[in-house]
């Protein structure tokens, strides 16, 4: 693997992470983030749909008309959210977390990480990297994902995964955590703490 | 090739939105079976979670085939009634009703313009004699639906399992997540005759002088939730006033109150004093 391809996967992680650098997705970012389980199928779905969306439309990326793109890039992305969706209805053990996230799995086509990627990656490179790229920006916003509804079902619930942790101890779940704001401040932590890692970002 | 002349963006975005639907119409078609089952399954583990055979997490446990089996063991009898409580039809013991058709049930019993019919709303009646009812409301973000069973007075809930749509995680979601909120239900009596069945209130109503839950139609509401809590007062509300007929009329006779010494003379109140001088 040559260093570019290295760069275009590893980049959306951390140094490019698509919310808390491009500040893209905020919205799910907020919404489905009360349970692990439910960001953690919500960061499967969203790397599934950007990185297939991205492939495809590379597939197309010289045949697509300019002045239509957006209407083309728009119809595969929802074509590939509304065939996610129908899977995770499909299966028995998937069936209670897509009702869980109801309407949140057809909102990961207004997500800006799927379009602004391949606007702003998959038009212009080869299908496998465009691939990669989606993959790594779907990971990159999956690993902020966890990261938060680790907190928030930690401290809101008092559990992980739905298992017990604190609760046994007394602890009363704190209801600030369930709400979206607290989502907002956690991720305001999350960018305080890259930035100081990463000082590059600052602005003077 | 020039990509920007009027033709070729017709025919381009023509052919791509009939293979993407062709695609779709297909997936949707061939997975359609799969997502009735498990619909069907998550509304029969949530009748059989409200009559108490079990929680709603160990039928999640046991999967699809286990919760129908549970079902057909322990159905007695199904059947719709109409608006004044006489039952009109049978259901087959494998069918449920899907948050959909209670929807549309729940437009009939209210009247107005989205009206499709008369109502017919289901009874379910478990072989050890509880009966299950559906309800279905709006909640604060979207609907709420559950089910409420009744021992076989049918008046004193046995137990209560609620769902929803789209209601805040951890506030009024709480209504299907809490199982000690639906605990709350068990033992309560909905009052048929008063302004309100049934009431998700602030406090609930107080406790009893011995500290134990006093017996009527108030529990304590979620909190956080208000919204919730009053939607759900609703739906509960419009429906067990829809079956409050059949209630009364299907209820068993009270005990009588009197012994072969008392030669049909007694009537009500009489009745009961002589059986506690005895």
């Amino acid at each position: 693997m040559n260093a570019k391809l290295k760069e275009t996967i590893l980049n959306p992680i951390f140094k490019g992470n698509p919310i808390t650098v491009l500040v893209l997705g905020i919205c799910s970012s907020l919404a489905v983030t009360v349970t692990l389980k439910g960001a953690l199928v919500m960061a499967l779905s969203v790397i599934v749909v950007c990185g297939i969306s991205s492939l495809i439309l590379s597939l197309l990326r010289n045949t697509i008309p300019g002045r239509v793109r957006i209407i083309v890039q728009l119809v595969v992305v929802a074509m590939m959210v509304i065939l996610v969706d129908q899977i995770l209805k499909s299966f028995e053990a998937t069936y209670a977390i897509d009702k869980q996230l109801s309407v949140y799995i057809g909102l990961i086509i207004t997500n800006c990480i799927v379009m602004g990627r391949i606007e702003a990656f998959a038009l212009g490179n080869k299908p496998w990297p465009s691939f990669l790229d989606g993959v790594a920006n779907g990971a990159g916003y999956g690993l902020i994902l966890l990261i938060v509804a680790f907190f928030r079902e930690l401290l809101g619930s008092g559990t992980l995964f739905g298992i017990d942790i604190l609760n046994r101890f007394g602890y009363v779940p704190n209801n600030l955590v369930i709400l979206p704001p607290f989502a907002l401040i956690l991720l305001g932590c999350i960018v305080w703490v890259q930035r100081s890692i990463q000082k590059d970002l600052q602005e003077k | 090739m020039n990509t920007n002349n009027n033709v070729y963006t017709i025919i381009y975005t023509t052919v791509i939105v009939v293979v993407v639907a062709a695609l779709l119409a297909f997936v949707s078609q061939s997975l359609k079976g799969k997502q009735e089952a498990n619909e069907k399954a998550d509304t029969i583990s949530q009748m059989l979670t409200a009559a108490q055979f079990g929680t709603k997490a160990e039928f999640q446990k046991q999967g699809n085939a286990a919760v129908l089996a549970k079902y057909a063991e322990e159905i007695g009898e199904a059947f719709l009634i109409n608006e004044n409580g006489e039952k009109v039809a049978d259901l087959p013991l494998d069918q449920v009703l899907s948050p959909k058709e209670l929807k549309r049930q729940n437009y009939n019993i209210k009247g107005g313009a989205n009206k499709t019919g008369d109502a017919a709303i289901p009874v379910f009646k478990f072989k050890n004699g509880k009966t299950v009812v559906p309800i279905y409301g709006a909640g604060l973000w979207g609907p709420v639906w559950g089910y409420i069973a009744f021992e076989d007075d049918l008046k004193t809930i046995a137990g209560a399992y609620f769902d929803h749509e789209s209601e805040t995680a951890g506030l009024g979601a709480k209504i299907k997540d809490d199982p000690t909120f639906q605990a709350e239900f068990v033992g309560e009596k909905p009052d048929f005759s008063g302004a309100k069945v049934f009431e998700i209130v602030k406090g609930g109503s107080p406790k009893e002088a011995d500290g134990s839950e006093t017996i009527d139609n108030k529990i304590d509401a979620i909190t956080g939730a208000t919204m919730t809590s009053n939607g759900l007062t609703d739906a509960i509300n419009v429906w067990l006033t829809a079956y409050a007929k059949y209630f009364q009329g299907a209820a068993p006779a009270e005990k009588e109150c009197c012994g072969e010494d008392c030669e049909g003379e007694c009537e009500g109140e009489e009745c009961d004093n002589k059986e506690v001088e005895e």
